[in-house]
C-alpha cells in the first residue's frame, strides 16, 4: 500500500516536471528547431541577453515587481494595522474589500480596471499595469500581517505605553519587530505574484509589455528558442524565491 | 507601614463601553504603601478600574487622582505607575534583561547604570544569571518574574497587577502569593492587585474591594470582610455560606425556617424580610437534643481532608456544615448556631455607600 | 490607541481600483448606448453563448474531477510521510506551481505538438504520429496540469493538521482501513476538499489563455468570450454582462461549497 503511494507520487512529480525539464534540456540545444539535437550550447542565452523586447520586459517585470511590492507592503501593512484596531463591523467590511480581488477572477479584474483606465482616459502601458500591482499585491501583505497581529498579545503595545514609550516609539520598538515576519512573507508574496502576473496586466498595459505577456505573444506566432533559456532562468528565480520563502516559515514554525 | 496619605483617589468614575456598563459610579483611595486588592468575578469591573489607573481606558466620567493631581487626561507614559499584564505581556523580540532594561532606556538612563539596576532586580526576583535567555523559553513562574522586575525596575510608586498569578498552578500560586507580599513590604511600594481569587485576596490584602456588576460592594479588611460581609452576595463570594431566606422580627431576633433565632444584629425594622447567612465551619452538628435549633437528615458526607463536609436536610433548606466529627448519611442529626454567628443581612446587593 | 485611520489610504484605494471599476462594469452590463437595457443578458441566454458556457463548466468539472482524483491520494500521502521527508516532497509539488503559467503551458505545447517528445516517442514505439495539439483533450490535459498543485496543497494541509490521533482512536474502536477512510479522514478533509475545489474549478472556467494556447483557438471557452468582446468586438456592453455572469457564477458555487464543507481554510487556504 505505502509502495504504491509512492510510486503514484512519483508519476505525479514526472507529470509535473517532465515539461519543465524538457525546456530546460532544450534551451542547451545549439540547433533552433526542436526537432534535432544540435549539441550542447549556450548560444540562446547569449541571444536572450541580446534581445532588445526581451531585455526591455525584464526591466518592466523586475521594477514594476519591485515598486508595486515596497508600496503594497507600506500600505498593507498601515492597512492591516488599521483594520486591526478597528471596530468589529468595520474590520469585517474592510475584510471583505480585500477579499473582494482574491474572490475575483483575474479576467474580470483585469477587464474592470481596463474599462477604468479607458473610461478615466488614462493611458494603458507602464504605469496604470504599476496600479493595477499594487492593487492585486496588498491584499496579499494584508493576510499576512493580520494573522500576525490577531496572535500578538493585545497588551505588548500597552506595556511599551507603561514603560514610558510614546505611541510612535511603542509601534516601532514593540509592535514592527512582531509583525515583522508577516510584513516580510507579505512582501515576499506580493513579488512573486507580480513577476508571475498575466493576466492583469494583459489587460492593464498596452504600451508596456512585461515577461508574461511577451511570452504570449511569441507563443501565437512562430516561437523562438531564446523562450527556453528564458524558461530555465525564471524558474531558477522561482525556485530561489520559493526556497527563501520556504526557509523563512520552518524557522518561523520552530 | 501603610499611612493615611491617598496616593491614589477615583472619584465617581463612570465607564460606558455602549453595550455595557462597565463601571457604575465608583469612589476609591488607595493610601501610600497599601497592598490594596480589587476582587470579584470576571466582567465586575475590576480590570477596567486598574486600566483606567494604567491609562490604557478613559473614564466615560469622573477624575482619576495621582497624588493629589488630576491625571485622568495623562497618556500612559506619563504616569509614574506601572503594571503586570495578565499574560505578561513579555516582548518576545527581546531577551530578559533588554524586556527589564526597556522602561530605562527610555528614561535614557546611562548605560552602566541600567546594567546594575536590571542585576539588582533579576536579584531581587530571583532569576540571576538569566540575562541573555530568550522570553520563550522561560517557564510561566519565570516570566512572571520578569514582568514583576520589567515594571519594578521603573521604581514606580504604584505597582498594579492584573491577575498576574492566574495562567500559574496552584503551588507555585502558593509560593509567588507570599513572594509578592513580602517584596511589596520590603520595598514600600504601593500595591493595587486585581483577581478573582478570594483566598488570594484574603492572604494578601490590606484592603479587599469586593466588586459587582461595574460597582463596589464592600471595602474592608480581610477580617472584616469574612466576618462581617455586608451582604449576601459578598458572604457568598468570600467564603462558602448557606444563604437563607429570613424575616427580620426585632432587634436581635430573625425569624427563619419558620422559627425564631437569637441574633446580635439590629436595626431592620420589624417585618423586613433578610438575607440569613450561615457559615459551614458556624453549624454545629450533633445527635438530635433538646436544645437543637434544627433538625435533619444527612444527605451525604465527604472527607475534605482536614474536615467532612456534610449536606444536611432541614425541610425548609439543604445546609453545608463543615465538622471534624463524621456523620453518617442518613442519619437524624441536630444542628445549633451560635447567635453571634448568625449573621442578617439586608436583601439584593445594595451597593456600598 | 486609534489606529484605525492608518487603513484609510487603502481603503481609498481599494474604492477607487475595485469598488468604482466594479461599478463602471455593472453600468456598462446594464446599458446600451447610455440607457437602461437588460439585453445584454437577454443575448447571454442565446443558444450559442449558453453552449460556450456549458462547455466551460463541463471541461472545468471535468478537470476538477481529475485534480481530485489525482490529488487526493498525493495530498494523503504527503500528510502520512514522516516528517523530515515530506517537508521535502511538499516543496517538490509546491515548485511548478508558482513557475510562470504561460511557462508552463508553453512546456506542454512543446510536448505535444505534432513534432514533440511524445509524438516522437510513439513513432519510435511503432504506434505513428497521434494529433495532440489543439484538441479538447489538449485544453483538458492543460487545465490539470495547471491547476493540480491548487488541489492538493488545501487537502494536504487540513489533513495534516487534523489530528492523526483520531484516526487511531477510530481503529482503536474496531474500525477497519476502509472504515477509519470513509468515517474518520474523508470527513476531517473534507474543507480542504472544499477549498481544493474551489481554487481548480475557479481558475479554469475563466480561463482563456490555455484554450487559446493549446486549443488554437478552436475551442472557446468563457474567459475567451469575454476577452473577446473587449479586445475584438470591442462590445463593452455584452463583455460586462457577461463578467458579471462570471462573477455570480463563482461568488455562487463559492456559497454553495462553503456551505457544504464546515468552513473552508480562509486565511492560509486564500495563498495557496
Amino acid at each position: 500500500m505505502k509502495k504504491l503511494g509512492l510510486i503514484f507520487v512519483i508519476l505525479m512529480l514526472v507529470f509535473l516536471y517532465a515539461p519543465i525539464i524538457v525546456l530546460v534540456v532544450y534551451s542547451f540545444n545549439d540547433s533552433p528547431t526542436r526537432a534535432v539535437w544540435g549539441g550542447f550550447s549556450i548560444r540562446w542565452y547569449i541571444e536572450l541577453f541580446h534581445d532588445k523586447s526581451i531585455l526591455d520586459a525584464l526591466y518592466v517585470t523586475v521594477s514594476i515587481a519591485l515598486i508595486a511590492t515596497v508600496a503594497s507592503t507600506i500600505v498593507g501593512t498601515l492597512a492591516a494595522i488599521g483594520m486591526h484596531s478597528m471596530k468589529p463591523g468595520m474590520q469585517s467590511l474592510y475584510v471583505n474589500v480585500t477579499n473582494l480581488p482574491m474572490l475575483t477572477p483575474d479576467i474580470v479584474t483585469g477587464i474592470s480596471l481596463m474599462v477604468l483606465f479607458i473610461f478615466a482616459k488614462f493611458p494603458r502601458g507602464y504605469w496604470t499595469m504599476l496600479l493595477a500591482h499594487i492593487t492585486f499585491d496588498a491584499p496579499y501583505v494584508i493576510f499576512s500581517v493580520l494573522p500576525r497581529l490577531r496572535r500578538m498579545n493585545k497588551h505588548l503595545y500597552e506595556a511599551a505605553l507603561d514603560l514610558g514609550s510614546t505611541p510612535g516609539r511603542a509601534m516601532r520598538q514593540v509592535i514592527l519587530p512582531e509583525i515583522m515576519p508577516g510584513v516580510v512573507t507579505g512582501a515576499l508574496l506580493a513579488f512573486t505574484m507580480s513577476l508571475d502576473d498575466f493576466v492583469i496586466s494583459y489587460f492593464t498595459s498596452v504600451r508596456s509589455a512585461n515577461l508574461s505577456m511577451l511570452i504570449y505573444s511569441m507563443t501565437r506566432r512562430k516561437v523562438p528558442p531564446t523562450i527556453n533559456a528564458l524558461s530555465a532562468i525564471m524558474f531558477t528565480v522561482v525556485l530561489a524565491l520559493l526556497l527563501i520563502i520556504n526557509r523563512r516559515d520552518a524557522r518561523q514554525a520552530a | 507601614m501603610v499611612d493615611d496619605f491617598h496616593l491614589i483617589e477615583l472619584q465617581g468614575v463612570t465607564k460606558d463601553f455602549g453595550d455595557t456598563l462597565a463601571l457604575d459610579n465608583i469612589n476609591l483611595y488607595v493610601r501610600r504603601r497599601e497592598f490594596v486588592t480589587l476582587l470579584g468575578p470576571s466582567g465586575c469591573g475590576k480590570s477596567t478600574t486598574l486600566r483606567i489607573i494604567g491609562g490604557f481606558e478613559y473614564p466615560t466620567e469622573g477624575r482619576v487622582f495621582f497624588d493629589g493631581r488630576d491625571i485622568t487626561d495623562e497618556p500612559p507614559y506619563r504616569r509614574r505607575v506601572n503594571t503586570v499584564f495578565q499574560k505578561y505581556a513579555l516582548f518576545p523580540h527581546l531577551n530578559v534583561f533588554d524586556n527589564i532594561a526597556f522602561g530605562l532606556r527610555i528614561k535614557k538612563v546611562s548605560k552602566t547604570d541600567i546594567s546594575a539596576r536590571v542585576k539588582a532586580m533579576l536579584d531581587l526576583v530571583g532569576l540571576k544569571g538569566y540575562e541573555k535567555r530568550g522570553v520563550d523559553q522561560l517557564s510561566g513562574g519565570q516570566q512572571q518574574r520578569v514582568a514583576i522586575a520589567r515594571a519594578l525596575v521603573n521604581e514606580p510608586e504604584v505597582l498594579l497587577l492584573d491577575e498576574p498569578l492566574g495562567a500559574l498552578d496552584l503551588r507555585l500560586r502558593k509560593d509567588m502569593q507570599l513572594e509578592l507580599k513580602n517584596m511589596q513590604q520590603r520595598l514600600g511600594i504601593t500595591f493595587l492587585y486585581v483577581t478573582h481569587d478570594q483566598e488570594e485576596a484574603l492572604t494578601m490584602s490590606d484592603t479587599i474591594v469586593v466588586m459587582k456588576d461595574g460597582r463596589i460592594q464592600q471595602i474592608g479588611t480581610p477580617k472584616k470582610i469574612y466576618d462581617e460581609p455586608k451582604n449576601a452576595y459578598v458572604a457568598d463570594f468570600i467564603g462558602e455560606s448557606n444563604i437563607l431566606p429570613g424575616v427580620f422580627i426585632r432587634d436581635e431576633l430573625v425569624e427563619f425556617c419558620g422559627k425564631p433565632f437569637r441574633c446580635v444584629d439590629k436595626g431592620f425594622g420589624s417585618g423586613t424580610t433578610v438575607d440569613v447567612v450561615l457559615r459551614p465551619e458556624d453549624v454545629a452538628v450533633g445527635a438530635v437534643a433538646e436544645e437543637s435549633m434544627l433538625t435533619g437528615t444527612v444527605l451525604s458526607t465527604l472527607f475534605k481532608g482536614v474536615h467532612y463536609e456534610m449536606m444536611i436536610d432541614v425541610g425548609c433548606a439543604v445546609l453545608k456544615a463543615h465538622s471534624t466529627v463524621k456523620q453518617e448519611e442518613g442519619s437524624r442529626v441536630g444542628i445549633t448556631v451560635v447567635p453571634f454567628n448568625i449573621h442578617v443581612m439586608s436583601r439584593g446587593n445594595a451597593p456600598d455607600s | 490607541m486609534k489606529r484605525s485611520w492608518f487603513a484609510f489610504p487603502y481603503g481609498l484605494w481599494m474604492l477607487l481600483f475595485t469598488i468604482v471599476p466594479i461599478v463602471i462594469i455593472v453600468y456598462y452590463a446594464f446599458t446600451i448606448d447610455g440607457s437602461f437595457s437588460l439585453d445584454n443578458f437577454r443575448l447571454f441566454f442565446s443558444p450559442d453563448i449558453i453552449g460556450i458556457l456549458l462547455f466551460s463548466l463541463w471541461l472545468a468539472f471535468l478537470c476538477t474531477l481529475i485534480c481530485l482524483a489525482l490529488g487526493y491520494p498525493v495530498a494523503l500521502f504527503l500528510a502520512k510521510t514522516a516528517m523530515k521527508r515530506s517537508a521535502m516532497l511538499v516543496v517538490l509539488f509546491i515548485i511548478p506551481m508558482w513557475m510562470n503559467f504561460l511557462l508552463r503551458t508553453y512546456a506542454w505545447m512543446s510536448l505535444l505538438e505534432d513534432t514533440g517528445l511524445i509524438n516522437r516517442l510513439l513513432e519510435w514505439v511503432g504506434v505513428g504520429r497521434v494529433k495532440l495539439m489543439y484538441t479538447e483533450n489538449a485544453v483538458l490535459f492543460g487545465l490539470v496540469y495547471n491547476f493540480l498543485p491548487f488541489m492538493i496543497f488545501p487537502i494536504y494541509s487540513v489533513l495534516k493538521r487534523s489530528d492523526i490521533l483520531l484516526e487511531e482512536a477510530a481503529s482503536d474502536l474496531g474500525a477497519n482501513t476502509l472504515n477509519v477512510f470513509t468515517r474518520v479522514t474523508l470527513p476531517l478533509s473534507l474543507p480542504g476538499v472544499v477549498s481544493g475545489i474551489s481554487m481548480v474549478f475557479m481558475p479554469a472556467v475563466t480561463t482563456f489563455v490555455i484554450p487559446r494556447l493549446l486549443g488554437g483557438g478552436m475551442f472557446m471557452m468563457f474567459g475567451d468570450l469575454i476577452e473577446s468582446q473587449f479586445l475584438t468586438t470591442g462590445d463593452w456592453n455584452f463583455g460586462s454582462a457577461l463578467s458579471l455572469v462570471m462573477m455570480a457564477l463563482i461568488l455562487v458555487s463559492l456559497g454553495i461549497l462553503n456551505k457544504t464543507g464546515t468552513s473552508a481554510n480562509g486565511e492560509e487556504g486564500a495563498l495557496w
